[in-house]
């Protein structure tokens, strides 16, 4: 049970049905540009927006919902964690608002209410209780008239988008994105423009993020433990050399006498 | 003492100043304080005070471990003082903590819900253990003060051993962990300063910061309390620190050239050149000045050595933590001027407390005399108006009062109201309107709506012209703007007609009859509609709470119109059954007629909603 979107950017026709339907299913407030937003359309209160691009590409942004995602992983206290329907999801109960979430996506997808006295962070999180809790499916993929993005298994939407590339090499490019990327997502696209610019830097290579800070985080105890005894050998070697040369020091001064 | 009272007097300024600031933090949040963004969630709070700060107090596990596991005797004037600026640290890097986090309040979760992943969550948990070590190392040295707790001191000074050696372990891991946290951002950090050894960067790097912290803070703290410089000490300090820095120099370079990466030093972008100036700074400079006998036991170079190594290890610290991202995640961040206030308050309240302790308790071989407690001399008069301005150590802490008291108030005076609302918002012009009989459209985002008469509208256009307003806009826009027509009030269109008021065919009323004489006339300087047209008094006028409310797109206003007549349309012609749905209109191309008004924009606008109050006009 691994569930997962797929979104067909050359299929969508920029009606911005998902994003007033991620709205109102996520009771999102109103809102207005920011001085803290980029200008991709994402805020704390959208979580999926749609970036035109030129020929009438429209692109649907929302989180990734990666297989083994970077946020989840560095959250000091497990704030966010990925779910095993899919979506990774936020508890704001166990929050304390570091924001390394928000450094650690490559997609810079999390964002937070910086206008709030409380803050929260706020990203997609697949309408996990509002929706897939129930069996539904999410309310973007729901509501797509043109069934640009849909919803399903991980495994059976691949199997479509491949499809989909072999009956029309032509239109799209020849990948399906986020099949490999940082260890694979569950928000795929199909494409026929290049999608770099969802995330940073346009390559980010297939090599899970959590496992560049494993090796750091599994040499802690050897670390601790190695300085503790390296410490207490250096003490002892010091010390002894040091009782030593008071010895040499007495025997030369009997000797002396 | 002057000396040591003026700085006090300095740093309560800057106090009284920060906790200004500081409430305006706390009360507002961190929008409406912090030049913050979506792309750049961490900035100065976490680059100078929390990483900055840490390494700063690296001091006390280096020198401990100097003195009692090194056994290297000669540096115990230094340890004491260290340990102090080790602990002091801490506590500011905690309390430094407690501003940046969006919720400090649940700083202590890290306790109860576990992520061993998390670099952070080791850090996080260090901090905790080292600081508390850090108590129990410090602490024999206020008990001395109080007899009755000999015992407790005699019973930790036991243990000082186990503390020290526990102090060390838990530095190595939160110091080296401190780099592991941008482990995990090799897309975001320039590849200058991303390294898979950031850890032992971080760590050899901290240990060279903590031996040139103690000798600043030595240098600082003798130059207050005019003492004898501590020359040779430093000059011994000067000396480890030469094969540190060698150490750090040769790890760092022997990585870049493994991976790759000498190139980017010399191709000339601005990350190059901060690259060269921190190298400069924390490394060659010092190595040089410590290197020569010469320099390195003369005061003032020591001066110049230290401080280097101390900023250049910071200003590293600030590069990784977040200014060498900017170009890759194309932001433009630049601390707000309460984010540095907030940053030097912390420190200014660090240093407070550390001259307190330093006057206080046995730190110095030689206890420093209390300034306050100075020379008791004959109470001082104001002599032309007899007033007695008390002992010179009321004075002075009179003095600090105010001093706290008028730059607290400065500072709350100075806080821009804009940044107090914190809302984020730039005033932009008032561009989208949406439609029922009446709106009211909060165009300024600023709460003031401004009331707009659909329904009249649609009846002097006309019932089909629905597409002049609706039509004129993109995908996301949500109609046309009020100012596309209204462009002046000397217009027909606008609804206070200028011209007509001011015609001898219309109301026929002089410039005088509304304007003030001898001012300029404009708006201003212009009666008030009401005050001719008593039915236009607002005071009729109730509003009731404010619902959410979804504003429909031009979509949404024109899928209204189309869609019921097509469905209507497609049960009546049976060779039409498909022209109710989405794909019978949504081809993959538009319609020309559509198109050509529109102009493409490669981005987006944001998509936006306004907010509509139910109505209730009380007549």
């Amino acid at each position: 049970m691994n569930k997962a979107i797929l979104t067909d950017v050359t299929k969508c026709i920029g009606c911005l049905k998902c994003v007033s339907a991620c709205k109102e299913t996520n009771n999102l407030e109103m809102d207005v540009p920011r001085v803290w937003q980029k200008n991709d359309g994402l805020s704390a209160e959208n979580w999926t927006s749609i970036i035109q691009k030129p020929d009438k590409n429209y692109v649907r942004k929302q989180c990734r919902h990666c297989l083994e995602p970077a946020c989840a992983s560095v959250c000091p206290v497990g704030a966010l964690h990925k779910t095993k329907e899919g979506p990774v999801i936020y508890d704001s109960d166990k929050c304390l608002g570091c924001r390394y979430c928000m450094m650690a996506c490559p997609y810079g997808i999390p964002r937070y209410d910086w206008d709030r006295t409380v803050p929260y962070v706020r990203k997609c999180i697949m309408c996990y209780d509002n929706k897939i809790k129930r069996g539904q499916q999410p309310a973007c993929t729901e509501i797509c008239p043109v069934n640009a993005t849909i919803f399903g298994e991980r495994k059976e939407l691949l199997r479509i988008a491949h499809n989909r590339i072999k009956e029309n090499p032509s239109k799209y490019i020849n990948k399906v994105w986020g099949e490999h990327e940082v260890g694979g997502t569950s928000v795929l696209y199909l494409s026929g423009i290049d999608l770099g610019f969802l995330s940073y830097g346009t390559n980010l290579g297939n090599k899970p993020l959590p496992e560049m800070t494993a090796p750091a985080m599994e040499s802690v105890p050897f670390a601790f433990l190695g300085m503790g005894g390296f410490m207490l050998g250096l003490n002892w070697i010091i010390r002894r050399r040091m009782e030593f040369s008071k010895q040499q020091n007495k025997d030369e001064k009997s000797k002396d006498e | 003492m002057n000396r040591v009272r003026n700085t006090k007097l300095v740093l309560w300024l800057i106090t009284g100043f920060a906790t200004a600031v500081g409430l305006n933090r706390f009360i507002f949040g961190l929008g409406a304080t912090t030049n913050l963004t979506d792309s750049t969630p961490w900035g100065l709070w976490i680059g100078f005070d929390v990483m900055g700060g840490v390494a700063l107090a690296a001091g006390g596990f280096v020198m401990t471990a100097m003195f009692y596991i090194m056994k290297r005797e000669e540096f115990h004037p230094l340890v004491k003082p260290a340990v102090l600026t080790a602990f002091l640290g801490y506590l500011a890097v905690i309390f430094g903590l407690l501003f940046d986090l969006g919720l400090p309040w649940n700083i202590w979760h890290m306790i109860i819900y576990w992520n061993p992943h998390s670099p952070l969550f080791e850090v996080g948990w260090c901090v905790m253990l080292y600081s508390a070590v850090l108590l129990l190392e410090f602490s024999p040295v206020p008990l001395e003060e109080f007899s009755r707790y000999a015992k407790i001191r005699n019973f930790l000074m036991k243990f000082r051993f186990v503390f020290v050696l526990l102090g060390i372990m838990l530095s190595t891991l939160h110091q080296s962990s401190l780099g592991s946290l941008f482990l995990i951002m090799p897309f975001k950090l320039h590849p200058l300063w991303y390294s898979n050894i950031l850890p032992i960067e971080f760590f050899i790097s901290a240990v060279a910061l903590g031996l040139m912290m103690v000798a600043l803070e030595s240098q600082v703290s003798h130059w207050l309390y005019k003492r004898k410089p501590e020359t040779d000490l430093i000059s011994k300090l000067g000396k480890t620190v030469v094969w540190v820095l060698v150490t750090y120099f040769l790890v760092k370079f022997i990585d870049l050239t493994v991976s790759g990466k000498l190139g980017l030093i010399t191709n000339g972008s601005w990350e190059s050149f901060v690259f060269i100036t921190e190298i400069l700074i924390s490394i060659i400079i010092p190595l040089i000045i410590f290197a020569v006998p010469r320099l390195r036991n003369n005061t003032k170079t020591q001066w110049v050595g230290s401080f280097m190594v101390v900023f250049g290890m910071v200003f590293n610290r600030i590069n990784v933590g977040g200014l060498t991202m900017l170009s890759i995640t194309g932001d433009s961040y630049t601390p707000s001027w309460m984010e540095i206030t907030i940053s030097l308050g912390v420190v200014s309240v660090a240093a407070l407390v550390f001259l307190f302790a330093i006057e206080k308790f046995h730190i110095w071989d030689l206890k420093p005399q209390d300034p306050e407690s100075l020379p008791h001399t004959a109470p001082s008069f104001d002599y032309s108006s007899h007033a007695w301005l008390g002992t010179p150590d009321v004075s002075s802490l009179t003095k600090y009062s105010l001093a706290f008291v008028i730059s607290f108030a400065v500072g709350m005076a100075l806080m821009p109201e804009s940044k107090l609302q914190g809302k984020g918002i730039e005033i932009v012009k008032v561009s989208r309107a949406s439609g029922k009989d009446t709106l009211f459209i909060n165009g300024n985002r600023d709460g003031n709506f401004v009331m707009f008469p659909h329904k009249d509208h649609i009846q002097r256009i006309g019932q089909d012209q629905c597409i002049k307003c609706h039509h004129l806009t993109l995908p996301g826009y949500q109609e046309s703007s009020c100012w596309e027509c209204h462009t002046s009030m000397y217009k027909v269109v606008d609804f206070f007609r200028h011209d007509w008021h001011a015609s001898v065919n219309g109301a026929n009323i002089k410039c005088e009859g509304c304007h003030k004489t001898g001012v300029t006339r404009n708006s201003e300087s212009a009666k008030k509609c009401v005050e001719c047209h008593p039915e236009f008094k607002f005071e009729k006028t109730q509003f009731s709470i404010v619902k959410k409310y979804y504003a429909p797109s031009y979509t949404d206003a024109l899928h209204k119109l189309c869609v019921s007549c097509h469905i209507v349309k497609s049960r009546e012609l049976k060779d039409k059954t498909n022209l109710a749905q989405c794909t019978t209109c949504h081809k993959s191309e538009m319609p020309e007629r559509l198109t050509v008004n529109l102009k493409w924009e490669t981005s987006l606008p944001h998509f936006n909603n306004v907010i509509l109050p139910d109505v209730d006009v009380k007549d």
